[in-house]
């Protein structure tokens, strides 16, 4: 029978498959309960104003925000063209080649690992308030986190990823939170007057600014998990897309606006000072100044589920992807197995767990700082090292599509991505230039070059990794980047959109 | 008994119906059985990710009757990837009423407090076990196995279920697995790996 030419004939195939399917509401739900706003509003918002001293804040999510949405232009669209889009490897191996791919892979297990980790410096802080109200008692931040931490392994291990409807509810409900405290710092301002000085542009041509950018980078962090959703959404060209625009520009919104209240409250003179007293403290106590008790202890056990939720987004995304790169055989293959009863990729999950242990223990041993050395160090260092992949991924978009016929207008293909790639390049060369700032340490401090520099080590070896791979295992090689798909690359050979082979570039 | 029909005592409890494999991956496996009976009769073949159906006269069997009617039906779709997906979502219940049609297992039904889950129960133990003790001994035996069967090991496999089938077999009997899978007809083949592919995309996909 010759393909049916009528479109209007109903499908019982394309009705089945498009129940369940998602809308653009659904794909920012997803997205923004992995971005945790309270945890990052609380937590990295509160420490960065302590640590950098510098207040334009509310403006380096505005950036941010900005340039992330014109990367999203181009990178939507490759995505509809990439197998396991969720990782930015996938679009560098590509985009800029298979042995590119492997490097970007690494840097990117390090950055997403190091953000789920740092996070057990948080629980402890975020934890304290809550049972010390319920119980009187204020555990050691270690207790708490080896509690948290047993909670994540336990549940990536049955592949429970929090019921969509809990994370639902408590999302609209930490948003919810977020701007009445806002909102309460709004109406409270310190010395009777609003001001608009956070706002002025000068504050982001300071130097140190660059630290701001990864901050504000950091808090964004979740907002390209919406392309996995290519397929299983409504209308891929529509929905995902859309869903990726709206999601940066609500967290841009959003954390601008707590950031920039934070500073009419304390005052913008007083705001570094203020946040270096009292930490994550700082919003609920400004809650319990303007608001009463009640809404500072619902912002506190939110707060405290907000960090719980991110811990098991991160340690689930850390899990994927060495479970894709196991798929893929870049890994050992048992990272690429999984529980049969769960379906939960196992190993991957365990690996990542054992990291966490480790580094609960090791902080706890050495008595260590969990909120500014754990929590911050390895967020911000995480978020610098995705703000790397976002870059390089910019570049293999342009590459990729300037390699390939393609319907795109010159807009998504290349204007676009050349202008974020531009600004990432930027954003990358003045965090760089202000990490010691961003750390809050001296410029001569050795951690200030150790933390950013992880990552060209760790994207060299990889590099080199992926050429031995090349030379030594092309079944191995062609696989790069596919995740679960490699599995039919023994199939096609190299994959069918692949327009120049790899080898003949270099 | 059908590449389905044993892919689904595979993948459950043999005593107790509980499923030792993960919904998704039951889906996608059984699927893929139904796709490759169909090969195996010799009225659909798959190349180039496609499905096509080369042989239209109904097959014996009233399972693969319907699938190779639906397949005919709908020809505006051929992708393998979308008739696996599609098929997954009823295989489970489809294969479980053909084996209780053909008296190997029990329907029943339980409810607990607001929803009705079924199980198939087997009502012969030793038969609900054959399959996985028959595929152990075919991988340790030197003598090459019927297509069905090596096409069963590449499904098994496929799906993560390996273990439980070469649960105390050595690093040999993985082996002669993965060349078993190897010198499989074409078809067949790419039917297995578009299901290890299935599988693994539904692991990263991360939501149940």
């Amino acid at each position: 029978m010759p393909p049916n030419p009528t479109v209007d004939r109903p499908s019982n195939v394309s009705d089945a498959l498009a129940r369940g399917r998602l809308g653009v509401p659904s794909v920012i739900f997803f997205v923004l309960s992995a971005a945790a706003p309270l945890t990052v509003v609380a937590g990295v918002v509160t420490t960065g104003y302590a640590v950098t001293g510098i207040t334009g804040m509310p403006l380096a999510f505005l950036a941010v925000g900005a340039v992330l949405a014109l990367f999203s232009v181009g990178y939507v669209a490759m995505a509809r063209r990439v197998e396991n889009a969720g990782a930015f490897y996938a679009y560098v191996s590509r985009g800029i080649g298979r042995p590119a791919g492997v490097g970007a892979a690494w840097v990117a297990l390090i950055a997403y690992n190091a953000l789920q980790v740092g996070l057990y410096g948080a629980i402890g802080a975020a934890a304290a308030p809550v049972l010390g109200t319920l119980f009187g008692v204020e555990p050691h931040w270690s207790v708490v986190a080896l509690v948290a931490w047993a909670l994540v392994a336990f549940l990536g291990l049955l592949r429970v990823d929090v019921n969509g409807l809990v994370l639902a509810v408590l999302l609209i409900a930490e948003i919810v939170v977020i701007v009445v405290f806002d909102l309460g710092q709004l109406s409270h301002p310190a010395g009777g007057s609003t001001s608009f000085a956070a706002l002025a542009p000068a504050n982001l041509l300071v130097p140190g600014a660059g630290a701001l950018l990864v901050l504000a980078m950091t808090g964004f962090v979740g907002f390209e998990s919406s392309v996995v959703f290519s397929e299983e959404s409504k209308d891929p060209r529509r929905t995902v897309p859309l869903a990726t625009y709206l999601s940066v520009a609500i967290i841009a919104g959003l954390y601008a606006l707590s950031s920039w209240s934070m500073t009419v409250a304390v005052g913008p003179e007083n705001i570094s000072a203020a946040a270096g007293e009292q930490s994550i403290e700082l919003i609920f106590n400004l809650a319990a100044a303007h608001l009463g008790d009640t809404a500072v202890t619902i912002g506190q056990a939110l707060f405290m589920t907000s960090v719980l939720a991110a811990m098991i987004s991160f340690h689930n995304t850390t899990a994927r992807y060495a479970f894709a790169l196991g798929r893929e055989r870049v890994l050992p293959a048992a990272f690429g197995q999984t529980s049969p009863r769960t379906g939960a990729p196992r190993m991957a999950s365990l690996a990542q767990s054992l990291l966490g242990l480790l580094v609960i223990v090791l902080y706890a041993v050495n008595g260590w700082d969990p909120v500014v050395q754990l929590f911050y160090y390895a967020g911000t260092g995480g978020g610098f090292g995705v703000l790397l992949l976002i870059a390089t991924t910019s570049v293999a978009v342009i590459v990729y599509f300037a390699r390939s016929d393609t319907s795109e207008s010159l807009w998504k293909r290349a204007i676009a991505p050349a202008l974020a790639t531009v600004a990432l390049a930027a954003v990358v060369a003045v965090a760089v230039a202000n990490f010691a700032t961003l750390l809050g340490v001296a410029p001569d401090s050795p951690l200030r070059w150790i933390i950013p520099g992880v990552y060209p080590v760790a994207a060299l070896i990889g590099l080199l990794w992926g050429l031995v791979l090349r030379a030594n295992r092309p079944d191995v090689y062609a696989r790069i980047g596919r995740g679960a798909e490699s599995a039919a690359t023994s199939l096609f050979g190299p994959p069918v959109e692949q327009p120049v082979p790899v080898e003949s570039r270099r | 008994m059908l590449v389905a029909d044993e892919f689904f005592l595979i993948a459950h409890n043999d005593s107790r119906g509980k499923a030792k494999l993960h919904p998704s991956a039951t889906g996608l496996g059984l699927a893929a059985g139904l796709l490759a009976e169909l090969i195996l009769f010799g009225q659909i073949t798959v190349s180039g990710g496609l499905v096509t159906v080369i042989d239209r006269r109904p097959p014996a069997d009233a399972l693969a009757h319907t699938v190779l009617d639906q397949l005919i039906g709908e020809s505006q779709h051929q992708a393998v990837r979308t008739w696996l997906a599609f098929l997954a979502q009823s295989s489970t219940t489809s294969v479980g009423e053909r084996l209780a049609r053909a008296g190997v297992l029990r329907r029943q039904e339980n409810r607990r407090l607001l929803r009705t889950t079924v199980s198939y129960l087997p009502i012969d133990l030793n038969a609900a076990a054959w399959p996985a003790t028959r595929l152990r001994a075919l991988v340790e035996r030197p003598e090459q196995p019927l297509v069905s069967d090596t096409t069963l090991l590449g499904l098994v496999a496929a799906a993560g279920l390996t273990r439980e089938v070469l649960w105390s077999a050595g690093p040999r009997a993985h082996h002669r697995l993965s060349t078993l899978v190897g010198s499989l007809p074409a078809p067949l083949k790419e039917l297995v790996v578009h299901t290890e592919a299935a599988v693994g995309a539904a692991v990263l996909r991360g939501i149940p």
